[in-house]
């Protein structure tokens, strides 16, 4: 196992290489002169020199990727054009806030889906599976920032019980993470469902019926373990997704988050703050599928080590 | 065989389970009767779809939706089990009867040690503590000839081979002491050698606790090795019941004949081998007559319009033969002229 962590570890080396290329070649990759898009259209041949030599532009890529690499290590991202604040420091709080958001949207997305998942196949053709699989269409298809105005509309306007905004409180969690887990939780109860539904024909666990094991147990434990294994790529799918789409739901409840920081640092061309973004993400979504690898392999004793 | 007066451990009567399809019901087994003493094997034989599988998992009750038992009953040592609630049956199941199945490779639950899988069937039962019951699985993996217990405890099923995984399916099965185990095709899946070990443990298993075992099989071969008494099924019935020796010295359906002509043999040399022609009827279309008619070499229109009975043979019999039981016309007072099954498939 610790063998297993270690390789694992030591894949995710060339992965973060090409994620950090991509980032990097983001300030590259902007149409015309980076530095006049960066001061903008009234700046002077003087100004843009300056703004060259401050970023480094100046340099062959191969030097100026070897800085940046040299500075991440150092968890230096740069400064912001607009501020000169440090790049990381924007950022930091920032992060916390989407992480925070994105983890109590899992929470609900999977809770709610891995609940309706199994209650859908425990009573597969019936009622309770079509009304289910119904609602599963339903959260699946409905933009994520109509159902966050929904919400706010009758809980806020309507009713009056939740705040309409911001973050902190736990009166200010639950509408936000309602709407960012409605989505995973659909597709995560879809995947369960499915998942179950193979499981629950297979030998093992008819063998488990005939060695007197409890209806109940049946589904919870001998089938449930094995269709769980699935589930937990897409659950980690899921968190990355959440981490991306958060932006939507920032905005729509004006939460302070990173989805909305990089959204006014593209429109006001900062690009150091958009290439740092882009990294701490990369590297928190490459990370998270490192974690369920481990999941999987902690799930999946078939999963050979080698 | 065992005396008659003794209680058998299992008596199945009239046993009828039929599968609600949205074509309607298909009757998978239809009035089968069998019963089975203590320290006796009886094998059922007949080709796939003939019912014998089903039979098994009704007398489990692991019969799952859309199929149900319809009619008949089910009795261990005199107890109805299709009169117990679910939750008093589930108390028997992996109890007082258990069942090992044809695919040990995929029988096993994959992300448990078989340890545990052994033990979690002794703690439903016995009401063991975690410590015991893993003893107990390590016992019962010994039990069952698998070497260093301790540590194959340990392992998880694909770590093991087919043969040792179906001794471990036999270690759960025998776990609680049954009085009856059922063995549905438990060899089918393993190579030759293996096959034998398997039925060779099981043998010595049953001489040890005195179970009754249920042998569920398409082999003659295994009957032959392992079953005291044998009941061949056909197209969800039952068409021939005798004790072993008299079935393979003198089959008397043309269906039990057909299957041991059947069996591959290497005394003789043949350029084909020996087949019955066609398949079994489906469900849907079965004959009202004898099941096996469009299949025999000697039917007559008595047999395609007339449903024969499962009887002791009272007619085409040789004086001083003892028989069993056949469903054949051929056996009746309403067969005209000799048996024309004569010589036939008399084996040695």
């Amino acid at each position: 196992m610790h063998i297993f962590i270690l390789r694992r570890l030591l894949q995710l080396i060339p992965v973060l290489f090409g994620v950090t290329l991509v980032a990097f070649l983001i300030i590259q990759l902007v149409p015309g002169d980076v530095a006049q898009v960066m001061a903008g259209e009234a700046a002077s041949e003087a100004q843009l020199e300056q703004m060259r030599e401050n970023l480094g532009l100046n340099d062959p890529l191969v030097v100026q990727y070897g800085r940046f690499l040299g500075d991440l290590i150092m968890f230096d991202l740069g400064e912001s054009v607009r501020t000169g604040q440090p790049v990381m420091d924007i950022i930091a709080p920032r992060f916390i806030i989407t992480v925070e958001l994105a983890l109590w949207g899992m929470v609900v997305a999977v809770s709610v889906g891995l609940f309706f998942g199994i209650l859908s196949a425990t009573y597969r053709n019936t009622i309770r599976d079509y009304g289910t699989m119904t609602l599963a269409v339903v959260g699946l298809s409905m933009p994520n920032f109509w159902l966050g105005l929904l919400l706010i509309y009758w809980f806020s306007i309507q009713l009056g019980v939740l705040p309409t905004s911001g973050w902190g409180t736990w009166q200010q969690v639950i509408m936000p993470a309602i709407t960012m887990g409605t989505a995973g939780a659909a597709v995560i109860a879809r995947m369960t469902r499915s998942s179950m539904l193979e499981v629950i024909d297979q030998d093992y666990v008819r063998t488990a019926r005939a060695k007197g094991v409890s209806e109940r147990f049946v589904v919870y434990k001998h089938a449930f373990r094995n269709a769980l294994i699935p589930v937990v790529t897409v659950i980690g799918l899921q968190f990355g997704y959440f981490l991306s789409g958060a932006v939507l739901t920032e905005n729509v409840f004006a939460i302070n988050g990173l989805g909305r920081l990089v959204v006014d640092a593209i429109s006001q061309r900062d690009f150091p703050v958009v290439q740092g973004a882009v990294i701490v993400l990369a590297i928190t979504f490459v990370f998270v599928n490192f974690l369920v690898d481990i999941a999987y392999r902690v799930l999946n004793k078939r999963i050979d080590l080698n | 065989m065992a005396s008659n007066e003794q209680t058998p451990v299992l008596e199945v009567k009239g046993l009828q389970t039929s599968f609600f399809t949205p074509d309607g019901e298909v009757k998978a087994v239809d009035g089968v009767d069998f019963s089975v003493n203590s320290n006796e094997t009886l094998g059922i034989v007949g080709e796939s779809g003939s019912g014998k599988s089903i039979t098994s998992l009704s007398v489990m009750r692991l019969i799952q939706h859309p199929g149900k038992i319809v009619g008949g009953t089910i009795e261990l040592s005199g107890e109805d089990l299709l009169k117990k609630s679910k939750q008093q049956f589930a108390k028997y199941r992996g109890n007082r009867l258990s069942m090992i199945f044809q695919e040990p490779m995929t029988s096993l639950n994959p992300v448990f040690t078989v340890g545990s899988q052994i033990a979690e069937a002794v703690r439903i039962h016995k009401k063991l503590d975690k410590k015991a019951a893993w003893q107990e699985a390590v016992n019962m993996l010994k039990l069952v000839g698998i070497p260093a217990p301790e540590d194959r405890a340990k392992r998880y099923p694909h770590e093991l081979s087919g043969g040792m995984r179906q001794r471990v399916m036999i270690a759960i099965a025998l776990s609680c002491d049954p009085e009856l185990l059922i063995a549905d095709e438990p060899t089918t899946a393993l190579d030759v050698t293996i096959q034998a070990q398997i039925l060779e443990l099981i043998k010595e298993l049953q001489e040890k606790s005195g179970m009754a075992v249920l042998m569920i099989t398409h082999d003659l071969g295994v009957i032959a090795e392992t079953a005291d008494k044998v009941v061949v099924m056909y197209a969800g019935e039952v068409v021939e019941q005798a004790d072993v020796k008299t079935l393979f010295k003198r089959p008397l359906h043309p269906y039990t004949q057909g299957l041991m002509n059947a069996i591959p043999r290497h005394d003789i040399d043949l350029d084909e081998l020996e087949m019955i022609p066609g398949t079994v009827p489906t469900p849907q279309n079965m004959p009202s007559g004898c099941r096996f008619a469009e299949r025999c070499p000697y039917a007559r229109e008595l047999c395609v319009e007339k449903h024969p009975e499962l009887a002791t043979p009272s007619n085409n019999v040789d004086e001083g033969i003892t028989t069993g039981q056949t469903r054949c016309w051929i056996y009746t007072d309403e067969w005209d002229g000799p048996n024309p099954t004569k010589g036939v498939a008399t084996n040695q």
